[in-house]
């Protein structure tokens, strides 16, 4: 099967995923105690303002038929008026991806610079003490909760040491976003580059043994270029399958890192619209995070295909 | 360039976030040292938990929300700055006559919108007039208003359907705010998107999520103020982050720090950290539908068994002080001698004896999951009741459900609390003791004593202030016996900010005159 043919198939797959998904977010959320008009109105409105309100979302309705409706506007494309703010709701999950996307890429980015280097590092002094301290140190990073280490980083590199970032935004045009977002996208690096640096270090060691490797060093290349250029490119496959299991879990975890960091990214929107039981936002914020874990699970495929000829799309 | 090493590429992006820190902390540095007078210019930044909601001043409930649009849109009167009365705003006298039923205000001269046209009496009578209207918003507020007649552009008078005593205090109300008459042209809902009013600020622009910005009215009637160029309301739920980031001088003030952070907060260099007295009444919500509860003796029993000061001392680390009412002393009539049970545990145990339930019954508590001030005060509320043979025990819902259930009546014990948004008792003793007109189950307990309830009604009509006080004194009284809710404690409203910002004080409602404001 072609790589295009694999893609679209596995895109249509996309379809009954997305389906399931939207019964469960619904029912979940309707089902969920917690009254959304009550919320809004406060502890002083009566009944009567309240049960005003609920007809006018249609509240007082029957699940079945809310549902039908939902689903009926979503196959539009619209996810509805988020009841809280009164907008779109795909308008306002669709601002705030470019936040989160920006905290994944750039954390995941950053978490494979810290894991490459630091893996190479230990695989080509195995058993010394650089590969003992790669092994060991990273493990703490992994140890600590998101909430505290963005606390702490945010203490040290926002309030002190120059005050070099700032605590906490988004920040404003490329530079901005890239200076803002340095200290999140390190905390999502600090969970991630632990469990890359031991996956490469094993794949390392055991390419590192190979014949072809052998091979190359005995033609008398250097042992930089044979890392490089050799052994690298091969110990990398399998580490990239771990990479994208690991960003797949991560679109989840950005809520804790999304709140400690101000950042309006969705992940901030869903915890909030849940508080909120603002159902349109919470629904289609669900929809969003369903398809960028199935997207990431699809490009890691495809990834992993392009980079070991072995495999092949069926 | 081409990218050598991935360390070089660390080393860029570190180098790039320094400079960008550098512009900004030379920024920061442009702001000018304090004097003794105002000074005019700069932008501040206010950090608080919860986003806007909605800029409908006749529609919306949420705090967040209301302290803004007051910035903008003002009433004809305002409150004073202790919260018990109020004063000429956007009017500069009002006179009374028909028995209490005919109010006539004059309106002040030379105010204008902020699209620069001048508010006349047209404009009164439309705002409020549209917020009478409303049915799902503050509309009940205005009930006693039968007409509103204009016989010059500057004099607009007020015929009630009866004599109202807190009529002064409802025109006051944020959602009798004055706007452009027929919203300036606009649909309403489009118009509430970025509203016209007379305050000292104008809609600038909003991050849905993210934050709002007022900047100067270049209209505003009040000459040389507001001081600041522009407000920014962010929206940072983190309260370590909020902390972090006064610190850093990156807002100016910190909405509510929590408690336990006020402490270091006061000796924290170039913060301000200020305890505002605010009408925040806590209770411990008692629902008489569950009959041993519906029992006086016990709702007494439990009343003297709560140790307030115990609350106050370990959940609010001191800054608060034992409710004795269900009014607070911030509110006109508050009666410091109310009666209101406080800790005694041999009255307590003489209470329970006397009641139907001698020997004690178990009770379940409703607690936010993940609200730590209701479990700490849970906690010290199932031992205190111990010794009564009252045995608590808890059921945990996130705050959304407990609130939902608290509503519908679906608790035996629970939290709940009062700020509020009139400076007239009317509006909480309403809610709290009428069971048909306050709309809410005499504040969802079932709490139905006539006596009170007609006291109320008396009040509502009494002009005489001397009178009023009276009827206001026998209703605590007779509540405070009934023990219909258990007083906890009033709290202040918490604010840290700038040393750099002076002039800025919050009212007992909550609310904040930003006009005020400057940065020195």
């Amino acid at each position: 099967m072609s790589l295009g043919a694999y893609v679209v198939r596995r895109l249509l797959h996309l379809v009954p995923i997305a389906l399931g998904v939207t019964i469960l977010a619904f029912f979940l959320i309707h089902l969920v105690p917690g009254d959304p008009a009550r919320t809004i109105l406060g502890n002083q409105a009566t009944d009567q303002r309240v049960a005003l309100l609920r007809h006018q979302w249609g509240l007082d309705r029957p699940l079945p038929v809310q549902y039908e409706k939902f689903m009926g506007r979503t196959v539009r494309g619209d996810l509805g008026t988020s009841l809280f703010y009164g907008v779109s709701a795909g308008r306002l999950v669709l601002q705030r991806l470019p936040v989160t996307l920006w905290l994944i890429g750039f954390g995941a980015l950053l978490s494979v610079l810290i894991a490459v280097p630091l893996a190479a590092l230990a695989a080509t002094h195995r058993d010394g003490i650089p590969d003992h301290v790669v092994r060991a140190v990273p493990l703490v990073g992994l140890g600590f909760p998101a909430f505290w280490l963005g606390i702490v980083l945010l203490f040290v590199f926002g309030l002190h040491l120059g005050r070099a970032f700032p605590v906490g935004g988004y920040g404003n045009g490329f530079a901005g976003h890239l200076h803002s977002m340095f200290l999140p996208a390190l905390t999502v690096a600090f969970g991630i580059a632990p469990i890359l640096v031991r996956s490469l270090r094993a794949s390392l060691l055991e390419v590192l043994e190979s014949d072809y490797i052998v091979t190359a060093r005995s033609k008398g290349l250097p042992e930089r270029r044979v890392l490089a250029r050799h052994a690298l490119r091969n110990a990398v496959i399998s580490t990239v399958s771990v990479l994208g299991v690991n960003i797949g879990y991560l679109v989840g975890g950005t809520l804790v890192i999304e709140q400690v960091y101000a950042l309006p990214g969705i992940g901030q929107l869903m915890i909030n619209s849940i508080n909120q039981r603002d159902f349109p936002v919470v629904q289609g914020v669900t929809l969003v995070f369903s398809v960028m874990v199935v997207l990431v699970y699809l490009l890691t495929d495809v990834a992993h295909a392009l980079l070991d000829p072995r495999v092949r799309f069926e | 360039m081409k990218v050598r090493s991935p360390l070089l590429f660390l080393v860029i992006v570190v180098a790039i976030s320094a400079l960008g820190s550098t512009a900004a902390l030379a920024s920061r540095a442009g702001h000018a040292s304090g004097t003794a007078t105002p000074k005019r210019g700069g932008s501040i930044t206010i950090a608080r938990i919860e986003d806007s909601q909605s800029f409908d001043k006749t529609n919306v409930f949420q705090n967040e929300s209301i302290w803004l649009t007051e910035q903008i849109m003002e009433p004809l009167y305002t409150v004073t700055p202790d919260g018990k009365s109020v004063k000429p705003w956007l009017a500069t006298s009002s006179k009374i006559s028909n028995g209490g039923k005919t109010y006539t205000f004059k309106l002040r001269q030379g105010v204008k919108f902020s699209n620069g046209k001048t508010m006349t009496s047209a404009d009164v009578k439309f705002s409020i007039a549209d917020a009478q209207k409303q049915s799902k918003g503050w509309g009940y507020l205005d009930a006693a208003i039968k007409n509103i007649a204009t016989p010059d552009p500057s004099t607009v008078v007020f015929h009630l359907k009866y004599a109202w005593a807190p009529f002064l205090a409802d025109i006051a109300l944020f959602a009798n705010g004055i706007i452009p008459n027929n919203w300036n042209g606009e649909p309403r809902a489009q118009f509430y998107k970025h509203p016209i009013g007379t305050g000292p600020f104008m809609w600038d622009k909003r991050v849905i999520g993210q934050s709002v910005t007022f900047k100067r009215n270049p209209f505003y009637w009040q000459k040389g103020k507001p001081y600041l160029d522009s407000v920014t309301w962010s929206f940072v739920t983190d309260e370590n982050t909020r902390e972090l980031q006064l610190r850093g001088g990156q807002i100016q003030v910190d909405e509510f720090p929590p408690f336990n952070s006020i402490s270091k907060l006061q000796h924290t260099q170039g913060v301000t950290m200020t305890l505002f007295p605010s009408t925040r009444t806590d209770y411990l919500d008692i629902n008489e539908q569950y009959p041993p509860l519906a029992d006086a003796h016990v709702r007494r029993a439990i009343s003297y068994a709560i140790d307030r000061k115990a609350i106050v001392k370990s959940v609010l680390f001191g800054f608060g002080k034992p409710a004795n009412s269900f009014l607070p002393p911030q509110v006109p009539f508050y009666d410091r001698n109310s009666g209101g049970l406080q800790l005694n545990i041999a009255k307590a145990k003489a209470e329970m004896a006397k009641s139907k339930f001698p020997h004690g019954f178990k009770v379940t508590m409703l607690v936010g999951a993940g609200a730590q001030v209701e479990s700490s005060m849970g906690q010290i509320l199932q031992s205190a009741f111990k010794p009564l043979g009252i045995t608590v025990t808890f059921k945990q819902e996130d705050t959304s459900t407990e609130f939902n259930d608290v509503a519908k009546q679906k608790y035996q014990l629970a939290f709940s609390y009062w700020t509020m948004d009139i400076a007239d008792p009317d509006e909480l003793v309403t809610f709290a003791i009428d069971p048909k007109a306050g709309g809410a189950h005499s504040f969802y307990t079932d709490y139905n004593n006539p006596a009170v309830i007609n006291l109320s009604h008396q009040a509502q009509r009494e002009t005489n202030v001397a009178k009023r006080a009276k009827l206001y004194n026998q209703l605590q009284q007779i509540a405070a016996h009934d023990a219909f809710l258990g007083f906890l404690y009033y709290s202040p409203f918490r604010y840290a900010y700038s040393s750099k910002l002076h002039g800025f004080f919050v009212y007992p409602l909550g609310n904040y005159h930003l006009e005020d404001a400057w940065l020195g």
